[in-house]
C-alpha cells in the first residue's frame, strides 16, 4: 500500500495564509487565557490541595461544598470525579498564605464528623485505615490466638489479614455494612468479630490527596520553566551548528508556535498546567523538533544535489518528498494518544489531550510553519546583504532583482 | 553483505536481548523478594510486574516534602547556653543578673555591679565558643555564629534524616527513599503505604520523653497549684499540663508542677515495646541504657512514695506513685488504642526529631487509584501499540513485520536497562516512552520511505535497501541526537517529573538508534543477503 507518492503540492503558496491561521490560533488561545483570568495552574504550580474522595452511596457536592465552607479553608470548590456510577468527588482548596497546616485532615475531619465516620473513640475505620493498621491493631489483641503476644509468626499472620482485608476493600470499592466484612476472605471468624465490634464503616475513603506548600509551588515552576527554555536553547544551537542559523530559527519558531498555541487550548478547554502537562508539552516539543528535523535534512540534501533550485522550489520539493513519511509517522504517533485519550483514564486524560493537540499542531508546523520561516528569514536575509554590500562600496548599477537572491541562495547552497 | 558479517551482527543483538531481559527478570526477582511478606510463593508473572519500579503515581503511596525547623536546634543550643551560665550562677562564679533568650538563638544577660566581667568573657570563650556576644550598658547580648548555625542546621537535618528513616525501617515498608534536598529539606516516598494519616504522625511527631518529679499537684487551676509557693512558679520547677483522669484524654485539664531538670529523657531510652498495664490496658513499656538507669535508680530510690510524671511532648501521660526502687525498665500508660501504643513505642525506639518538622508538600495516591489507572494505562498503550502494529504490515508489508521486531526489541531494551539503573516509571516517564517509540516509528518509517523513492527511481532492491539505510541514517541521527541534546538539559537543570522523563527518552533513543538503524538492517540482511540477486522488496 502507497499514500501520497509522488506528490508535487505547493506548500509554500499559501504560507501567508498559514501564517495568518497561525496567528489568529496564537491570539484565540490569549483571548481564551485572558478570559479565565490567567493560565490556570495545578497545585503542582500554585500550590494548594487537592483531593479525591469515594463515597459508599452517591455523594452531594453542593452538601460537601456547605460543611466545609465553614472551615475558612479558601475552598474552590467540589466537583465530580471520573464517571458517576464512581462515585468519586474531587475537592480544591487554595494556597495558604503559611506552610504547615494540615488541610488534608481538616476536610477529612469535617466530613466525617458530619457525615458519621469514626468519633475519637479509637475505633478503626476500615474504609480509610491501611493494611498496617489493621494488622498491628489486630495482632496487638491476637483474636487468632496465635502463638505468644507480637511474636513473629503473630504479627506475620496478622500482615497477611491485613493484605486480604485491603484486598477485598479495592476488589469491592468500599464496605458499606458489617456484612462485607463477613464476607472477607481468609479472615478467621474471630478476626473478623473483632474487627466488627472495634471499627466502624466510614461513608467515605481518600483516593488521593496532594498538597503543596506556596515555597514548592514556586519552586518547581521556577525550576520546570528553567529546564525547558535552556533545553529549547540547546536544541536552537545544535540545529544552528548543524544546519544553519536560519533553520534554527524555523525550528524554534516552530517549536514556540506549537506551545503557544497547545498551550491555548488546553485554556480553551479549561484544562490545568501541571507536572504532567509540562512532561507532554515537552514531549511535543520533542516531537515536533523531530518531524521538523526530518525535513530540513530533505532540504539540505536537495540543496547540494540541485543547487540552481531557488530555496523555494528546494523546499516544496522536500516536503512533497518527506510528505509520505510525516504522514505516516504522524498518524502512527496519533493512534497511540489517542487511544491514552480515549481509554487511558482520568488521571492520563489532560496528558493525553495536550498530545492529541500537539501532534496536529505539530505536523502542520514542521511543514507549514518551520520550512515557510527558512524561506522568508531567507528572502530578509539576501535583501539585507547586497543593500550592505551596497552601502560599502558604490557597486555598479544593481542588475535587477534576480542577482541578490541568487546570493542569498549560494550562500545557503554552500553545505 | 558478507554472510559472517550477518550472523556476527545477529550474535550481537541477541546478546542485548539476553542481557535486557535478564537485568529486566533480575531486578524483579530481587524486588519481589523484598517485598513478599506472606506464605505465597511468587510466580513468574509477579517477577515480570516487578521488573521495573513503579512511581507513586502510578503504584500509589505517599510522596512528602518536609521542612526541618532547624530553628528548633537553635532553641535547645541557646536554653543549654542559658543553662549553663545559671548553672554558674548558682555556684556563685558568675554573679549574673536574669539570662533570658530573646529569639532562637539569642539571648541577654545582664551583668549585675558585682559581676566579675573577665571571668564571664573567660566563662564564654571556654564553655559557649558558638556564641558572640555584643555589650549594651549592662546586658550583653548574645548571638549563635553563623558557622555555628550552619554546623548545627547542618547536624539537625542530618539527625532528622536518620530518625525519620529508623521510624520508616521499623514501619517495615519496602523500597522508601528518605533523601536530603537542598539545605534544609528531607524528602520521604513511601511506595504502597495506604494510611497515610499514620505515617505522618509517626514521621512527625517529636516524642520527647521527660520522667519529671512532680513537687505539687494535680490541681484543676495554676493559682490554687501555686498558693503554697506565694504565686510563684519556683525557679527550678514548671507547670505543665495533664489530664485529670489517664485514661480520657476528654477528662478535665489538670496542673501539676514539676521539677524542672528531668529524671530521665527520651535520649537514655534503650529500647521500648507496646505492652499492657495491670488492667489489661494498652500500654508501653521502655528499657533505659546503662547511664540513664544509674541515674533513674537514684532518683526513684531517694523519691520514694513521690509522684514521678510521664511527660511526652510537654504533655503529662500519667503521673504514677514511686513505689520503690527502679532502675533500668518503667512503663508509660494513658489513653492509648492499640495502634497508638504500638506507635509510642516505635517513635520512642526511634529516638526524638532534633527540630519540629513542617509539611511542605503531600502527596497520596491510593492503591485502588493507582492501581486504576495503571490498569487503564496500560490497556490504551497496548491498543495503541496494536494499531501501529497493524498499520505497519498492512502499509509496509513485510518490512512492516521487521519494523515490528525491532520496535518490540526497542521496548525491550529500554525496561531492561531502567531495571538495571534501578530507575522509577512515572506518568512523565511514560510520556518519554511514547516520544521514544514515536520516533523508533518514524526512524523505520523513514527508511522505508527512502528505499520505496530509490525503488521509484529504478535502482535494483538490493541497491535500494542499502541506499534507503545510508541515506535515512544522517537523518535519524540528527533527529536523535537533536532531542537528546535537549533531554540532556533537562535531565541537568530539571527536577523530579521532568528528570524521569529526560532519563527514558535518553535511554529509549539510545535503543531507537540501535534497534531502527542496526536492528532493522540486520533482518533485511538476513532476508534478502544471501541472494545474489533480490527480484523484489516486500515493502
Amino acid at each position: 500500500m502507497e499514500l501520497f507518492r509522488d506528490t508535487h503540492i505547493d506548500f509554500l503558496r499559501v504560507k501567508w495564509i498559514c501564517i495568518g491561521i497561525s496567528w489568529a490560533l496564537i491570539v484565540a488561545g490569549f483571548i481564551s487565557i485572558a478570559a479565565h483570568g490567567g493560565l490556570r495552574f495545578g497545585i503542582d504550580f500554585s500550590g494548594g490541595t487537592q483531593i479525591v474522595l469515594k463515597f459508599a452511596n452517591r455523594p452531594d457536592p453542593g452538601k460537601i461544598e456547605s460543611i466545609l465552607k465553614p472551615l475558612n479553608l479558601g475552598l474552590e470548590g467540589v466537583q465530580r470525579y471520573d464517571t458517576p456510577e464512581k462515585n468519586e468527588v474531587l475537592i480544591k482548596v487554595k494556597q495558604q498564605a503559611r506552610e504547615g497546616r494540615d488541610i488534608t485532615q481538616e476536610v477529612f475531619s469535617a466530613l466525617s464528623a458530619a457525615m458519621g465516620g469514626p468519633a475519637a473513640g479509637g475505633k478503626i475505620d476500615v474504609n480509610v485505615k491501611g493494611h498496617d493498621t489493621f494488622a498491628t491493631s489486630l495482632a496487638a489483641v491476637d483474636p487468632d490466638n496465635v502463638n505468644g503476644r507480637l511474636g513473629t509468626a503473630a504479627a506475620q499472620h496478622y500482615a497477611s489479614i491485613g493484605d486480604a482485608i485491603v484486598a477485598y476493600r479495592s476488589q469491592i470499592g468500599l464496605f458499606r455494612s458489617a456484612a462485607d466484612i463477613d464476607r472477607i476472605p481468609n479472615v478467621s471468624p474471630e478476626a473478623k468479630n473483632w474487627l466488627k465490634q472495634n471499627s466502624v464503616i466510614g461513608p467515605f475513603t481518600v483516593l488521593s490527596a496532594d498538597n503543596v506548600g506556596p515555597q514548592v509551588g514556586r519552586d518547581l515552576r521556577t525550576k520546570a520553566l528553567w529546564a525547558v527554555l535552556l533545553s529549547t536553547g540547546a536544541m536552537l544551537v545544535y540545529i544552528w551548528f548543524r544546519f544553519d542559523v536560519k533553520f534554527g530559527v524555523g525550528a524554534i519558531v516552530a517549536i514556540i508556535h506549537d506551545t503557544l498555541i497547545t498551550i491555548g487550548l488546553l485554556s480553551l478547554f479549561n484544562r490545568e498546567i501541571t507536572l504532567v502537562v509540562v512532561a507532554a508539552l515537552l514531549t511535543l516539543v520533542g516531537y515536533s523538533m523531530n518531524d521538523t528535523v526530518v525535513v530540513y535534512d530533505r532540504i539540505r540534501e536537495n540543496m547540494k544535489n540541485n543547487r540552481r533550485d531557488p530555496l523555494p522550489k528546494i523546499i516544496n520539493d522536500s516536503i512533497n518528498q518527506t510528505l509520505s513519511r510525516t504522514v505516516m509517522s504522524s498518524g502512527l504517533t496519533f493512534l497511540v494518544v489517542v487511544a491514552l485519550f480515549f481509554l487511558g483514564g482520568e488521571v492520563l486524560n489532560t496528558f493525553a489531550l495536550t498530545l492529541v493537540i500537539g501532534i496536529i499542531v505539530g505536523t502542520y508546523s514542521s511543514i507549514y510553519v518551520a520550512a515557510p520561516i527558512v524561506v522568508i528569514w531567507n528572502e530578509i536575509q539576501g535583501r539585507r546583504r547586497p543593500a550592505a554590500a551596497v552601502a560599502k562600496a558604490p557597486a555598479p548599477a544593481a542588475k535587477g532583482a534576480g542577482a541578490p537572491r541568487a546570493a542569498g541562495n549560494r550562500k545557503s547552497g554552500k553545505r | 553483505m558478507s554472510h559472517q558479517k550477518v550472523w556476527t551482527r545477529v550474535a550481537l543483538i541477541l546478546v542485548v536481548l539476553v542481557a535486557s531481559v535478564a537485568a529486566y527478570v533480575a531486578n524483579g526477582v530481587s524486588r519481589v523478594k523484598t517485598d513478599v511478606t506472606g506464605e505465597t510463593t511468587p510466580g513468574v508473572k509477579d517477577y515480570l510486574k516487578n521488573g521495573i519500579r513503579l512511581g507513586l503515581d502510578l503504584k500509589g503511596g505517599i510522596h512528602l516534602v518536609l521542612q526541618v525547623q532547624t530553628e528548633d536546634a537553635f532553641k535547645i543550643e541557646a536554653d543549654e547556653a542559658i543553662a549553663h551560665l545559671n548553672e554558674q550562677n548558682r555556684e556563685q562564679t558568675l554573679k549574673l543578673g536574669a539570662v533570658t533568650r530573646t529569639g532562637p538563638a539569642t539571648f541577654t544577660a545582664v551583668v549585675n555591679a558585682d559581676t566579675d566581667t573577665d571571668k564571664l568573657q573567660d566563662a564564654v570563650k571556654r564553655f559557649l565558643p558558638a556564641w558572640q556576644y555584643s555589650r549594651q550598658g549592662t546586658t550583653w547580648a548574645f548571638a549563635l555564629s553563623a558557622p555555628a548555625r550552619k554546623n548545627i542546621g547542618e547536624e539537625a537535618v542530618q539527625q532528622a534524616v536518620e530518625t525519620i528513616r529508623n521510624r520508616i525501617d521499623q514501619f517495615g515498608v519496602s523500597e522508601p527513599v528518605i533523601a536530603r534536598e537542598g539545605e534544609n529539606r528531607i524528602v520521604v516516598q513511601l511506595p504502597g503505604v495506604d494510611d497515610p494519616r499514620r505515617v505522618k504522625d509517626i514521621i512527625k511527631s517529636t516524642a520527647f520523653l521527660e520522667l519529671k518529679l512532680v513537687v505539687a499537684g494535680p490541681s484543676s487551676d495554676r493559682a490554687a497549684l501555686l498558693a503554697p509557693t506565694g504565686g510563684q512558679v519556683p525557679p527550678d520547677a514548671e507547670i505543665v499540663e495533664g489530664n485529670s483522669t489517664d485514661q480520657d484524654p476528654t477528662s478535665p485539664k489538670v496542673f501539676y508542677l514539676l521539677q524542672k531538670v528531668a529524671a530521665v529523657t527520651g535520649r537514655d531510652i534503650k529500647n521500648a515495646r507496646p505492652s499492657q498495664d495491670q488492667n489489661n490496658r494498652p500500654a508501653v513499656s521502655f528499657s533505659l541504657k546503662a547511664e540513664g538507669a544509674t541515674k533513674f535508680d537514684k532518683v526513684t530510690g531517694a523519691n520514694i512514695g513521690k509522684q514521678l510524671a510521664i511527660v511526652l511532648d510537654n504533655r503529662i501521660q500519667s503521673a504514677p506513685r514511686i513505689d520503690g526502687r527502679i532502675s533500668d525498665s518503667g512503663i508509660i500508660t494513658g489513653s492509648f488504642t492499640p495502634e497508638r501504643a504500638n506507635d509510642l513505642a516505635l517513635i520512642l525506639r526511634s529516638g526524638a526529631l532534633p527540630a519540629g518538622l513542617v509539611y511542605l508538600e503531600e502527596r497520596t495516591v491510593g492503591p485502588s487509584l493507582g492501581l486504576d489507572s495503571i490498569k487503564k494505562g496500560v490497556t490504551a498503550a497496548l491498543l495503541g501499540a496494536l494499531l501501529v502494529f497493524v498499520t505497519m504490515v498492512v502499509y509496509y508489508r513485510r518490512s512492516g513485520f521487521n519494523a515490528v521486531l525491532a520496535l518490540i526489541l526497542n521496548a525491550i531494551i529500554l525496561l531492561g536497562v531502567l531495571a538495571q539503573f534501578g530507575a522509577t516509571l512515572t506518568l512523565p516517564g511514560i510520556a518519554g516512552f511514547i516520544l521514544t517509540i514515536g520516533m523508533a516509528v518514524d526512524s523505520n518509517v523513514l527508511i522505508f520511505e527512502r528505499i520505496r523513492e530509490e525503488l521509484r527511481e529504478g535502482k535494483t532492491p538490493k541497491t535500494a535497501i542499502d541506499n534507503g539505510f545510508s541515506k535515512a541514517f544522517l537523518t535519524i541521527v540528527d533527529t536523535h541526537v537533536t532531542t537528546v541534546v535537549s533531554a540532556l538539559f533537562l535531565f541537568q537543570f530539571g527536577t523530579g517529573p521532568v528528570k524521569g522523563f529526560a532519563v527514558t527518552l535518553i535511554v529509549g533513543l539510545a535503543a531507537s538508534m540501535f534497534t531502527a538503524v542496526y536492528v532493522s538492517k540486520t533482518i533485511f540482511m538476513l532476508e534478502y543477503g544471501s541472494r545474489e540477486r533480490i527480484e523484489s522488496v516486500s515493502i
